[in-house]
């Protein structure tokens, strides 16, 4: 896959002594469904606004197949920008907000052309001559998707697509927009301070904090084998236990057990992660704890989740999240709160957190 | 009971206000209008006599004389143009700066509310006055461009009809930049940034984005410097000279000067009456054109 359909080199961006971007080097391909995901000042907003054309890097380039777009204006730039609040136009109709970009260069037959095909797209034809001020949020946000699709770019650039949404039309929509994205194979790039926003959407994702990217890799790698400290705990729940080297295995004082590693490590001290659907959790009557990987705790607290129930367990000082698929048809078979339990783990899914 | 009595008249105390200091005067203004002009105190007769059995005095005379004088008609005329030059004068000045204030951040946008506003804490007529200073012949303005070496011997800045655009303008500025502010502020700034992000130029989106969507503020500001600057009588009379005459002047003449106050009291609403009635009716389409629009 051509991997420098968009390249970002060395993109750094002070607002006077703040500074809200590092060094940012990425690279996009061609029809990749990029996600940016950061909690707020981590800069995510600013690099797609640098890369709509809205904000001038201090340092660096910006490439678009093949082109240098660091010093172009948006208007003359080859990509689109949906914004947050989506700012349609508030005294056009949505025929004339979709029209909006290619009034100059259509002709008036064209312009209906497109238009209506860009609203069957959309499933908006019904919607055409209505006011801004007469549609809902998702009506709203599909003529903001549109007005800017209608221009065919290159690259769109979508800040929070469906932050302005009800919980239950953002998943209709996350659907949706993918398989958009799939069908008209246009490069996206979004930003979201919503972790499983980001997870769903992305082929591949960054995450950024403090105007760095501390990881960039596909959501499934990003989860499994996060790299550092923050994107563990930033993505998914995180079980974080910090262990040392005690002979042969590894200790951790907050548990009291070993845990034992199949592979080797660079330092004697490091933190590991371990996700809470990786542990397994039995009835202490079946066995005894094993001398590594497993221990003994407390239920303290509980979550039904339907599919998934959620623990608390106490060990110690510390308290380790569980998820438990609920594979009982019999759903009121879980572990009552107070029972004693053992959780264990395959050496596999210990993963170390070594920055 | 007794709260819904106090919101009612609460609600409609400004149309007592209208009623008190509009309809009243207007009303006596046109009673006056009407009556026929004698020389002693007041300068015209009763409209209603009882001297022998009831009669009504009125004339339509005064009427007649104003709109039969060029004179009248044209200085009303000249205030028309003055007014529409300087409102659009203001328009071109106040509109940049009311947009560069809406949207520049907290701290600046206080500082410069307070510039705006800060002339309105003198004098007017002082200002006015200042003005004068400014562009007399052995004026500072003179005095700088003879030392540049621009110009050999004095200009005639003072008295003319230029002086009096650019008193107005100055004057009537704040009138046109703070409505303007107070609709600019509401304005959603992505607007300008995703027409550009389709394709318009900062000239295209002015027009297509920007001007259409502060129309309601144009329009405040607009009538706002435009309806007094009509009857305006002390800048022309201080920075004007004989080259122009205005309303505001004719009727102080007429009504102080020639002491006729029924043809003054014609004037004066003739001009209200040429100057509401097309800014009601104006009013009247725009608030039905903007309802249609969702401006």
């Amino acid at each position: 896959m051509d991997n420098n359909f968009l390249v970002i080199e060395n993109i750094s961006k002070s607002f006077g002594d703040n500074k809200v971007l590092e060094n940012i080097n990425l690279n996009i391909s061609k029809s990749e469904f990029f996600g940016l995901l950061g909690s707020s000042g981590s800069g995510k907003t600013t690099l797609l606004r640098i890369l709509g054309g809205f904000e001038k890097p201090d340092t660096g380039r910006v490439m678009l197949d093949g082109t240098d777009i660091t010093n172009l204006e948006p208007f003359e730039r080859p990509l689109n920008y949906m914004f947050q609040s989506y700012a349609l136009f508030p005294h056009l109709n949505v025929f004339n907000n979709l029209a909006f970009g290619i009034k100059e260069n259509f002709t008036q037959k064209e312009i209906e052309i497109n238009v209506r095909n860009i609203a069957e797209l959309l499933s908006i034809e019904h919607l055409l001559n209505r006011r801004i001020k007469q549609l809902s949020g998702g009506e709203q946000q599909r003529v903001a998707l549109g007005r800017c699709l209608i221009k065919k770019p290159k690259l769109l650039l979508l800040d929070e697509p469906l932050a302005a949404l009800d919980k239950k039309l953002r998943s209709k929509t996350q659907l949706e927009l993918t398989t958009l994205q799939k069908k008209l194979k246009i490069t996206f790039v979004f930003v979201t301070h919503d972790q499983e926003e980001a997870m769903s959407l992305s082929d591949r994702m960054a995450i950024m904090k403090n105007g760095l990217i501390l990881e960039c890799s596909s959501p499934e790698e990003i989860y499994e084998n996060p790299k550092s400290l923050y994107t563990a705990n930033f993505i998914g729940i995180a079980n974080i236990i910090e262990i040392y080297k005690k002979g042969e295995n590894f200790y951790s004082d907050d548990l009291g057990i070993n845990f034992k590693l199949n592979k080797e490590l660079k330092n004697t001290k490091t933190n590991i992660l371990l996700r809470p659907e990786k542990i397994k959790i039995q009835s202490i009557n079946n066995l005894k704890t094993s001398s590594f990987n497993s221990f003994s705790g407390e239920i303290l607290e509980k979550s039904y989740l339907g599919s998934f129930t959620r623990y608390e367990i106490k060990i110690k000082n510390m308290i380790i999240s569980v998820l438990d698929q609920n594979f009982n048809s019999n759903s009121n078979y879980n572990f009552p709160k107070g029972e004693k339990v053992i959780c264990s783990w395959e050496s596999e899914s210990i993963k170390v957190l070594e920055d | 009971m007794k709260n819904k009595l106090f919101e009612k008249y609460f609600v409609f105390s400004p149309y007592f206000w209208l009623v008190l200091f509009f309809f009243i005067p207007l009303a006596i203004i046109f009673k006056i209008s009407i009556s026929v002009s004698e020389w002693g105190m007041p300068p015209y007769q009763d409209i209603f006599l009882f001297d022998n059995g009831f009669k009504i005095n009125t004339t339509f005379e005064n009427y007649v004389y104003i709109f039969s004088d060029y004179y009248y008609i044209g200085s009303f005329v000249n205030s028309l143009i003055l007014a529409l030059i300087s409102t659009f004068f203001c328009l071109l000045i106040g509109f940049p700066l009311a947009f560069y204030i809406a949207t520049s951040n907290i701290r600046l946008r206080n500082i410069l509310l307070v510039l705006v506003v800060i002339p309105f804490w003198s004098s007017f007529l002082l200002r006015v006055y200042a003005w004068k200073i400014i562009l007399q012949n052995n004026g500072i303005l003179n005095v700088i461009l003879l030392n540049l070496g621009i110009t050999s011997e004095p200009l005639q800045l003072l008295y003319n009809q230029y002086a009096v655009i650019m008193g107005i303008v100055y004057t009537y500025l704040p009138l046109m930049i703070l409505p303007l502010y107070g609709y600019l502020n509401k304005f959603d700034l992505n607007l300008i940034e995703a027409s550009k992000d389709l394709g318009l130029n900062r000239i295209k989106t002015f027009f297509k984005v920007i001007l259409p969507l502060s129309v309601p503020g144009i329009v405040a500001g607009s009538l706002l410097v435009f309806i007094p600057v009509v009857g305006e009588f002390i800048i022309p009379e201080m920075l004007g000279g004989s080259d122009r005459l205005y309303y505001g002047k004719i009727l102080w003449e007429e009504f102080f000067v020639n002491r006729n106050w029924p043809g003054a009291s014609a004037l004066a609403f003739s001009g209200i009456i040429i100057l509401v009635l097309p800014i009601v009716i104006f009013q009247i389409l725009y608030s039905r054109w903007s309802q249609k629009n969702e401006i």
